[in-house]
């Protein structure tokens, strides 16, 4: 009687995947942890438009990074079948016939397993966290668990310093073209998931190696 | 994995040699395996005498600066640009870095793996001459087109004229001997021996009468081609000497030697007259002497660790270590020997590691910091037996305190902990998957709870409590007041004599693996999982060995002796009965653990886990020969600790 769960406002049961990925969060990273130990995992996601309650994720990539090094082999990528192909998404990311899709519990399981209980990054990542959690809400998952940095106001804070009231900044000087611009990252495949999160992901590591000179040493002092 | 990222990395690299010369699937398995690695402005990738990493590094974004010290000054000899391939010497030698490479600029550094490469360098023969003709010219970088490696190389040439590819940072490090034992074609091997033995060398030159060479000699012939194969020890040296042998000139240049070496996997090259075999012997160099030149013996390193407090430097140092652990194990080094210095090594390091954490946080605690406390390893490091960087086990005893201040000082010690654990962890060294380590605040406790830890597990020893035991009871005092774990050895001994009763316990869970030898005498072998038919050496041979020898200790009230061997050493003499066996034991555990070290470096993980059909036969035969005094052991703990009739 799924629909009259439906109606009784019944929770969705969770998933195995998603009870194990729950259950690695019994142990905190600690706070002094350095830098160039802690694990991250840097994800960019394109979407069919930027309404998480309508909108549908098309395409997802990854990338890890421990001790300053991103390893190719350890990436993700995957392209969704998206309910609706909305045109206008389609002219900007130019997918249009994905080469393979996955079905969305495939996903689902794949994604908590990659992620497990690194530390999420990604630049505007919010937003990808939304549209994420909404992908995998049919499976009975809530939120992400996972400390979280967004290179967006990362950046703020090492540009501005740490009282820098992060709305009264200029959007576009930190959307992630201006800022790669700024910190010479080389542009390339942007506007596909797993280019846009190997941009975020080198991104990172200069803005990591500047928070190092600026004495941010360790977790605590990263995520405050 | 992601194509877009591979597809990425894969467009950079083939635009420039070697990588030009690949196919589009050769190419993406290149690409697939890269790590892509961040350098700030004035880090080093790697520095002169680094061992070689298992990459090598291609240049993206930035620039990077080769040095080289030289009189106490760093000298550039080069300047690499976008694209540009470096690293390549030391890995294809596999021998340390000759040079230091800095970041001038913040740089993005591809970093391929060398074992993807090495593939493709054997099928395709176009990418292996590439690199032929470029190291013959003595190039340390691959450069993008011609002109500037013809610069590069005459650059180069004119800096290291002296020596060749400048393995060596100077002549002379290098010691060789001139006094070089020789011996007669025709000589019996007992007299050779007998010189060796006189001169206390471990190789002897055969010369024919004019004083040229003809082969040599050494510890391991003698007992491969002589023990081993039963002859007589009256055998003309020549049946068993190794011939031809390399010479060389002794002024050859040393990139020479050391080339020469390296590609004949040579242990010993020859020096003559005129370089050539037709020439009187002037001079004999060995493999242990390059090694020494290289600055890894042990003094070196822990002089080193000595005057360090910079954390990415210790670990470099710890990694340096294993290369010299890896050459004493294929040297067949003394084992308490080895274990001596890889704890000593160890050892220096967590005592920094407390000392940095102290000195970092001990400003804020200013009352917690009086109170005294002692850094205890435990299990295998508190055996003295961890050879590779396996689990950490480790605890902090500290003084009794005011109750009002209990909770503040306990805070303060899990963040010594902690802090000493992260740069542990910064040294290499792997996590406890059990969790026992000082940063788990059951394991950071002050005296009077770890008493009453140690009398809960004596008093009822239940599987845990025993479990426990196995681990806790080798604890040894690394760093702080030494006295406090005196003090607690000394209230185990005291719960002991109370409840003898719990010997008898431990020697049951001592017994609980039987000799490793199935009925056919096979080797009980994994029946399932990952480990399929595969010989699981620490819990079926070493396990039993250092819990019986941790039992016996026990009983004999033996204080202040942990290694596993050692303690069968002690224990040979306080057991005149037995001595032979005891003995025996503790040869057979140095065996066993220097068999892990070498499946645990070949396979770098734990070393574990062996295939039997691995090994060769001798070590096959080496290896059950070391079962048999378990069984014997057992058997006597059985009846002496009247397991039969007890059933706990």
């Amino acid at each position: 009687m799924k629909w009259l769960d439906f109606f009784l406002g019944k929770k969705t049961p969770k998933s195995t995947f998603v009870e194990e990925y729950e259950s690695g969060f019994d142990k905190k990273i600690p706070a002094l942890r350095a830098i160039s130990q802690l694990s991250f995992v840097v994800l960019d996601t394109e979407t069919t438009g930027f309404n998480p309650k309508i909108d549908n994720v098309v395409s997802f990539g990854a990338i890890k990074l421990k001790g300053y090094t991103l390893q190719v082999a350890n990436s993700m990528e995957r392209y969704l079948d998206a309910p609706v192909q909305n045109r206008e998404s389609v002219k900007v990311h130019e997918i249009l016939y994905p080469i393979e899709t996955s079905p969305l519990k495939d996903f689902g399981k794949d994604l908590l397993e990659y992620i497990g209980s690194d530390i999420i990054v990604g630049h505007h990542i919010g937003f990808d966290l939304a549209m994420l959690e909404k992908t995998l809400k049919p499976f009975g998952f809530k939120k992400f668990l996972n400390p979280v940095i967004d290179t967006k106001y990362l950046a703020m804070r090492l540009e501005k310093g740490p009282h820098f009231d992060t709305k009264s900044a200029k959007q576009e000087e930190y959307s992630l073209d201006a800022v790669c611009e700024r910190f010479g990252i080389e542009l390339a495949d942007r506007h596909t998931a797993a280019g846009d999160a190997f941009l975020t992901a080198q991104f990172l590591m200069k803005l990591l190696k500047i928070a190092e000179i600026k004495g941010i040493k360790d977790f605590g002092g990263l995520i405050r | 994995m992601a194509n877009v990222i591979v597809n990425r990395v894969k467009e950079f690299l083939k635009r420039f040699p070697p990588f030009t010369f690949l196919n589009d699937a050769s190419l993406g398995l290149v690409a697939k395996g890269v790590e892509v690695k961040y350098f700030a402005q004035e880090e080093y990738l790697f520095k002169q005498g680094d061992p070689a990493q298992d990459f090598f590094f291609v240049l993206k974004e930035g620039s990077v600066q080769l040095t080289e010290n030289k009189e106490g000054k760093e000298r550039v000899v080069e300047v690499c640009d976008e694209g540009d391939v470096f690293g390549v010497l030391a890995l294809l030698g596999k021998r340390p870095y000759i040079l230091n490479a800095r970041a001038i600029e913040d740089s993005l550094i591809y970093a391929v793996p060398v074992a993807i490469f090495e593939k493709i360098l054997n099928e395709n023969s176009r990418v292996s001459l590439y690199f032929a003709a470029g190291f013959a010219s003595g190039q340390v970088v691959v450069r993008t087109d011609l002109s500037q490696s013809q610069k590069a190389r005459r650059d180069f040439t004119e800096l290291s004229k002296d020596n060749g590819l400048m393995i060596f940072s100077g002549q002379s490090d290098l010691n060789f001997s001139i006094d070089v034992l020789t011996c007669p074609k025709g000589t019996p091997i007992s007299k050779a021996v007998e010189k060796m033995a006189e001169k206390g060398v471990g190789s002897i030159v055969i010369v024919d009468h004019n004083h040229f060479p003809l082969g040599i000699i050494t510890d391991k012939d003698i007992r491969n081609k002589l023990v081993a194969q039963q002859k007589s020890y009256e055998t003309p040296v020549e049946d068993l000497m190794s011939a031809p042998v390399l010479t060389k000139r002794k002024d050859a240049g040393f990139a020479e030697l050391y080339l020469t070496m390296i590609k004949n996997r040579l242990h010993h090259l020859i020096f003559t007259e005129d370089g050539s075999l037709e020439s009187k012997v002037t001079g004999i160099l060995s493999d242990h002497d390059i090694l020494l030149s290289q600055g890894n013996s042990p003094a070196v390193l822990i002089n080193a660790l000595m005057n360090t407090w910079d954390v990415a430097e210790m670990s470099k140092i710890r990694n340096r270590a294993e290369m010299l652990l890896k050459y004493y194990l294929e040297n067949e080094v003394a084992m308490d020997f080895v274990a001596n210095i890889i704890s000593e090594i160890n050892d220096i390091i967590i005592q920094r590691a407390v000392q940095l954490a102290v000195k970092k946080h001990s400003p804020n605690h200013l009352e917690a910091s009086k109170v005294k406390f002692c850094f205890l390893s435990m299990g295998s490091e508190g055996r003295e037996e961890q050879l590779l960087r396996t689990d950490l086990d480790n605890s902090i005893v500290f003084e009794d305190v005011s109750k009002e201040k209990s909770e503040e000082t306990q805070a303060y010690m899990l963040l010594i902990a902690q802090e000493v654990i992260e740069t542990l962890f910064a040294c290499g060294f792997q996590a406890c998957p059990a969790d026992m380590m000082a940063n788990n605040p059951k394991w950071c406790q002050p005296m009077s709870v770890w008493k009453s830890y140690f009398s809960d597990w004596i008093l009822s020893p239940n599987q845990q409590a025993l479990l426990n035991a196995t681990i806790f009871f080798d604890f040894r005092p690394v760093f702080g007041h030494k006295k406090l774990a005196e003090e607690l050895t000394e209230h185990i001994y005291q719960e002991i004599a109370d409840k003898a009763i719990f010997l008898n316990f431990l020697a049951k869970n001592a017994l609980l693996n039987p000799p490793p030898l199935g009925f056919f005498r096979n080797f009980l072998v994994e029946k399932s999982g990952e480990q399929k038919d595969k010989f699981d050496i620490k819990l079926r041979a070493m396990m039993p060995l250092a819990d019986m020898a941790r039992l016996l200790v026990l009983s004999h009230r033996v204080v202040g002796i942990n290694n596993t061997f050692k303690r069968f050493e002690k224990l040979s003499e306080l057991e005149p009965n037995y001595t032979e066996l005891l003995i025996e034991a503790g040869k057979a555990y140095e065996i066993l653990m220097r068999m892990r070290a070498i499946e645990g470096l070949k396979s770098g993980n734990s070393g574990r886990y062996i295939h039997p059909e691995d090994l060769g036969k001798l070590q096959r035969q080496m290896l059950k020969n070391t079962f048999a005094p378990i069984d014997e052991l057992q058997k006597i703990m059985r009846i002496r600790f009247q397991i039969d009739f007890f059933t706990g």
